[in-house]
């Protein structure tokens, strides 16, 4: 059995006392899977993806990544291992080229300048955005910024990897891409989407939030099949499978 | 464009021309800031009246202006707010000072007349020579060689983050007023009722970016210590350039 690499015991979480926004949140993750997080707007996703890097630290109950708790003092070593992809790519990209900003996390964990030069490489070849290197990020699509925010995390080589919303603005090519990047990593990831058919492609896993309480957990196909569910909960089949339906009507 | 979409563009466009992969913007970021300094300190130090040799001194910034190749009215424009401001100073001179000099034809040229040019050229050169700097080196650089001198990394984090947060604060007023026009087509500006939460909005939404930002830096690794790749060492040609400059600086201030 793999060891475990991310276990949350009876998390709750609110941002203001009046209404908590994760109530109860109990899972354990293990080294090679690959995690959907589904749930309707506001459901709390990106919440709990936030509290695995530690950005929400007044927490109750227990994080730990890889047996270390999330706390202030141990965020640096948690956040060496982990790369997060923002919602919202503005947030996440800051320096004026796209190389700089690949650069800026091997640069910071002390790599020479040769190392840091053939991760941006690397990294950038890995989404088949090496055009893009020495644009200026103000310049980029919406899309591209997209691109560029996951280049950022893999020029980090992570253990895991944490994803909100990663195919949001990518085009049809794009998506594929990323979908192959994912598939690609075999460590531990976790991505957060209401792009249902690409967490069918890319994870074998799926947890449903609604409301801040995890209502299943379970095998992805079981899961995303199950038209009453998801309906209850806000969300609908992928579109993949409604076709099925539409045709045998 | 509208007035903030144009402060965006000229802020970027500072970025774009630092940006370029030229020989002067290949020079050493410390090295270029230090033979700024000495220009500005080398120019400001001369006296009032000695007009020949400070107008020698312009020998910096048109040199710069050709090896940089950057465009002189283009400079002139995006500084036009700055220089009549610098030239003001100068402004009073001739009238404290009017003791007689030389007669040029029907013109008496007084001491203050003299003084007021000198003035004002020394405001000008120093304001080119920073310009010329900003448009040759990019922020991150200037920072890194501030670093290398020592600068305390707080207050360069500073400098840098603030060059940084002020586009987005500007990106963000801009996504506030577009959003506010579409839906307001008729109205000229912004209506007087809204500016308040308006202005509430853009600095709430502004901090929350900030703090993303700030977030985001913390994820991938940062510390307080802002590390800048590229070439540390300081090549034989950026000793070159420094001692040249040094030394044409001394000979013009000497004769
Ligand atoms: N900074 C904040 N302060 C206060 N409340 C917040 C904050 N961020 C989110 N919330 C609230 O927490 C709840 C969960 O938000 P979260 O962003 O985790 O949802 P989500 O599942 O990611 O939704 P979406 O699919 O829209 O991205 C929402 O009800 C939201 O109003
Ligand atoms: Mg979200």
């Amino acid at each position: 059995m793999s060891h475990i690499h991310i276990s949350l015991e009876h998390v709750n979480y609110s941002y203001d006392t009046s209404h908590s926004v994760l109530k109860d949140i109990t899972f354990t993750a293990r080294e090679h899977d690959a995690i959907g997080l589904i749930g309707a707007n506001g459901a709390g996703k990106s919440t709990l993806l936030k509290l695995l890097v530690g950005l929400n630290l007044n927490y109750e109950g227990s994080i730990r990544i890889e047996d270390i708790p999330v706390e202030k003092n141990t965020l640096p070593v948690i956040r060496e291992k982990t790369g997060y992809v923002f919602q919202d790519s503005d947030s996440q990209l800051f320096l004026s080229t796209v190389k700089e900003d690949v650069a800026f996390a091997p640069r910071n964990y002390g790599l020479s300048e040769d190392e840091v030069n053939r991760r941006v490489e690397h990294a950038l070849a890995n989404i088949h955005i090496e055009h893009l290197r020495d644009r200026q990020i103000y310049k980029l699509s919406g899309g591209e910024k997209k691109m560029v925010s996951i280049a950022t995390i893999l020029s980090m080589i992570p253990d895991i990897i944490l994803m909100d919303e990663p195919s949001i603005a990518l085009d049809p090519k794009n998506r594929r891409r990323l979908i192959h990047i994912l598939n690609q990593f075999e460590h531990l990831k976790i991505i957060a989407s209401h792009d249902l058919d690409m967490i069918l492609d890319t994870c074998s896993r799926v947890i449903l939030l609604s409301n801040g309480e995890i209502i299943r957990d379970g095998n992805t196909v079981d899961i995303l099949s199950d038209k009453e569910l998801l309906e209850a909960h806000g969300l609908e089949l992928p579109l993949c499978m409604q076709g099925f339906s539409q045709i045998s009507h | 464009m509208s007035k903030l979409d144009h402060a965006l563009y000229e802020i970027h466009h500072m970025d774009t021309l630092a940006d370029k992969d030229q020989w002067l913007n290949r020079i050493h970021p410390l090295v270029k800031l230090i033979v700024t300094v000495s220009y500005i300190a080398v120019t400001v130090s001369f006296h009032k009246y000695s007009l020949a040799g400070l107008l020698r001194m312009g020998v910096y910034p048109a040199a710069l202006f050709i090896l940089g190749d950057l465009s002189f009215t283009d400079t002139l424009k995006r500084l036009r707010i700055v220089l009549p401001l610098v030239c003001f100073i100068g402004l009073f001179n001739p009238f404290f000072d009017r003791q007689p000099v030389t007669i040029l034809g029907m013109f008496t040229v007084t001491a203050g007349m003299i003084s007021m040019v000198t003035l004002m050229l020394k405001g000008i050169f120093s304001v080119l020579a920073a310009y010329l700097l900003i448009a040759s080196t990019s922020i991150e650089k200037i920072c890194s060689a501030l670093r290398m001198i020592h600068i305390p990394s707080i207050l360069v984090t500073q400098i840098l983050l603030t060059y940084r947060y002020i586009s987005l604060l500007l990106e963000e007023a801009g996504r506030i007023t577009d959003a506010y026009s579409l839906r307001a087509p008729k109205q000229k500006g912004v209506h007087f009722k809204v500016w308040g939460s308006l202005a509430g909005q853009l600095l709430l939404r502004s901090m929350d970016r900030a703090e993303a930002v700030y977030q985001s830096m913390t994820l991938r690794g940062y510390r307080g210590e802002f590390y800048h790749g590229g070439n540390t060492r300081i090549s034989k040609k950026d000793t070159a350039y420094l001692l040249v400059w040094s030394c044409l600086f001394a000979a013009l201030k000497l004769i």
